[in-house]
């Protein structure tokens, strides 16, 4: 009796128990990336929220006293700074798309067995680290350097020309070290095009511009829009390229914040320009997105 | 200027190549005198300082305490780079590489203990921006050494984050620091700090690029101010607002040592218009622009481009004066092996090293003694007089050196940094 009355249990509850560890899988499976999320973005950036809402210093301690005039000084006295930033980010990440799509549409379309190796170039860089570089282009651009070496000694501008350091430089800085975010996500989404749509659209009488504007630029606005969020957003908020190639009248919100608080040891102003600056660039993102269309991007 | 006196071949011997010449026999000297002994360095005749017995005979000729049992582990000390005497592929890089220092090699031998120097302190408020959250929270800082300007010392001194100095494991120090450098109002009686070099803040320049532009190397601040107005993209300040302001109040005729609010502004309203023109501040990384060709003329810091730059490359004091100020050995709270940072404090006090690093460094020794060690390693060639004056300040020298006021109250220190950081931008 109790064999027979609990053999068929197990049968009957089997599968609802792996129902419920199936429900729960998702879950389990992102618990890692919220606790990292929680962890390394949500917890800091709400800690900030406060510090920047807060008076007092390290030493004596901060308390929360809903202070809002580190927003009204960062606001007020950092403008030159604010438009810096947005100006290079935006020169910068335009550049990029101008460089960066006919690089992605060549090893999309052309790069045939060389594809792995060209993509190979892009990212090559990236061994190196970030600050040689921008170094490097100190060297590059230098007075003495090999450009302008060859263009002086070719008489082509006067021999006290100089592109270092300059807004210019700062930008030239900018588009190089960002230029792969901007050139892989539009490769990924070219790649993805049927060529068969392409060649249908000659059939359908279009030229090689129609097919273009018709066919690959569409297609590729995913593309595009992930390129110029990563290249855009990392470029707003850069300090290094103002810092190793520009003048002091070129520093942008990311040299104020590394100063205020490196210098000054303040925390309030550095925290709520890095609020400006996220609510700036959401502003940015929302608006893009919005002109954009967003079916585009997910379809 | 004072260097069109002396024959070229005489100016290139006492500059670097000079230099590496005697370092090679200097290390070999001062490892034998420390009873150290480096199989490829064969002491010669020449090469150990009269007075100093041959190697064997006595293994410590100056006062040493025997290292304590307890010595031993790690030291992790930070410091300023062209701070320490370098050899090899180090030196020609002008940076610090592990083996490459023979004072730090020699210590290590010494002690037993392993050395951790890293040229990590370019700028003294950037280097306690970094130090500072631990310190306030009570945590150790990861450093047992750090060497610091002595406005930042008597700051962090006075908020009690340093080690008290045990001075029993210190005698060097207790019976060879210079007098002039006893007794300061920070710290009178040295029970946190001892300096490691003392140094002077003037005009460096390249005379390469200077001849080649037609221009006058400068002799004064007020050349400097000339200099930048024509080419101000190949002109630097220092990060340093002390330094930079300090200088131009001497310009102005302000007196560096009583600063007011109003003072620093005359000092940042004679700046602004070569800012605007494109004049940089720069830290230490001014070296790496003079070795680039970048900047013609700069304040810099005394020792640097003798000890570090080109045979081109030279310092002046300006005729309206020069900043005077020593950087100083702490122990920041926390520390994981004060003795060690201990023993080093002593070793480099110790006349015969700390004269062999004067001789590498350029800088002014803190040391009693050490400036015998260093004439005797130039006994061969006579020192140029600029050099000499680097290392030994003549008294034309000294009576024109000024000291920034330290410590500031808090209403002109934030006035320092607003008016410095409304200059370098923001």
């Amino acid at each position: 009796m109790a064999v027979a009355a609990t053999s068929p249990r197990p049968p009957a509850h089997a599968p609802s128990r792996r129902a419920r560890v199936g429900r729960a899988a998702p879950y389990l499976l992102l618990t890692p990336g919220i606790l990292w999320l929680l962890i390394f973005f949500i917890f800091p950036t709400l800690w900030m929220l406060l510090i920047s809402l807060s008076s007092g210093d390290i030493e004596s301690g901060f308390r929360l006293t809903f202070d809002t005039s580190a927003y009204t000084k960062a606001l007020g006295q950092f403008t030159p700074q604010f438009v810096n930033s947005l100006t290079y980010g935006s020169i910068a990440t335009i550049s990029c798309f101008l460089i960066g799509f006919p690089v992605a549409y060549t090893i999309a379309f052309r790069g045939g067995r060389y594809k792995n190796l060209i993509l190979f170039m892009v990212i090559a860089p990236f061994f190196t680290s970030f600050l040689i570089r921008t170094l490097s282009w100190k060297i590059l651009l230098g007075d003495n350097g090999p450009l302008l070496s060859i263009v002086k000694s070719l008489g082509i501008v006067s021999p006290d020309f100089s592109v270092l350091p300059s807004a210019f430089s700062v930008v030239a800085g900018l588009t190089y070290n960002f230029l792969p975010f901007m050139i892989l996500p539009l490769y990924v989404s070219l790649e993805k095009i049927d060529p068969r749509l392409i060649e249908a659209s000659h059939d359908l009488y279009a030229g090689n511009w129609g097919a273009f504007r018709h066919i690959t630029l569409p297609l590729a606005l995913p593309g595009v829009f992930a390129g110029t969020l990563l290249t855009f957003i990392p470029a707003l908020g850069d300090y290094v390229n103002a810092d190793l190639l520009g003048t002091t009248t070129t520093r942008m919100i990311g040299n104020v914040i590394q100063s205020q608080f490196f210098l000054i040891g303040n925390y309030q102003i550095p925290a709520a320009l890095s609020f400006v600056l996220m609510a700036a660039i959401l502003v940015a993102v929302f608006i893009y997105a919005r002109v954009l269309g967003t079916e585009e991007l997910t379809g | 200027m004072e260097e069109s006196n002396v024959p070229a071949t005489v100016r290139d011997l006492t500059r670097r190549r000079f230099l590496q010449a005697t370092g090679a026999t200097g290390v070999a000297a001062f490892l034998a005198a420390c009873g150290g002994g480096l199989g490829t360095a064969t002491p010669t005749a020449t090469a150990v300082p009269t007075g100093t017995p041959p190697p064997g005979q006595s293994p410590s000729p100056t006062p040493q305490p025997t290292p304590s049992p307890t010595l031993g582990g790690t030291l992790h000390w930070a410091n300023w780079p062209a701070y320490i005497d370098l050899t090899g592929a180090a030196a020609d890089a002008g940076k610090y590489a592990p083996g490459s220092s023979p004072t730090i090699v020699n210590f290590q031998k010494q002690t037993g203990i392993t050395v951790d120097y890293q040229e990590k302190i370019e700028d003294n408020a950037h280097f306690f921006a970094t130090i500072q959250p631990q310190l306030v929270a009570g945590l150790s800082t990861g450093w047992d050494l750090i060497v610091m300007t002595d406005w930042m010392a008597a700051k962090l001194i006075s908020k009690g984050w340093i080690e008290k100095i045990d001075h029993g494991a210190v005698p060097n120090c207790v019976a060879n620091l210079r007098d002039p450098l006893k007794g300061l109002s920070w710290d009178p009686g040295n029970d946190y700090h001892y300096p490691w070099q003392s140094g002077m803040t003037g005009i460096g320049y390249d005379s390469k690029a200077l001849t080649t532009n037609q221009i006058t190397p400068p002799a004064s601040i007020a050349d400097l101010f000339t200099i930048a107005t024509a080419h101000a993209k190949n002109v630097s300040f220092l990060t340093e607002s002390r330094d930079t302001f300090g200088l131009v109040m001497l310009k102005l005729g302000l007196d560096p040592s009583h600063v007011t609010v109003a003072t620093l502004q005359q000092a940042h309203d004679a700046m602004r218009p070569l800012v605007d023109a494109g004049v940089r501040f720069a830290d230490n990384s001014y070296l790496q622009d003079f070795a680039q060709g970048k900047t013609w003329a700069a304040m810099v810091w005394s020792g640097d481009l003798a000890g570090s730059g080109t045979a081109d490359e030279h310092f002046v004091f300006p005729t309206e004066g020069v900043m005077i100020w020593s950087d100083n050995m702490l122990i920041p709270k926390g520390a994981q092996n004060q003795p060690a940072a201990q023993a080093m404090m002593n070793y480099v006090y110790d006349p015969q090293i700390a004269g062999n690093l004067a001789n590498a460094i350029y800088y002014v020794s803190p040391v009693k003694g050490a400036d015998a060690v260093v004439k005797q390693l130039n006994a061969s060639a006579p020192l140029d007089p600029t050099v000499q004056n680097l290392l030994f300040p003549g008294p034309d020298v000294v009576a024109k050196q000024h000291a920034f006021q330290a410590p500031l109250d808090a209403d002109t220190e934030d006035t320092l940094n607003n008016l410095y950081l409304d200059l370098s931008g923001g």
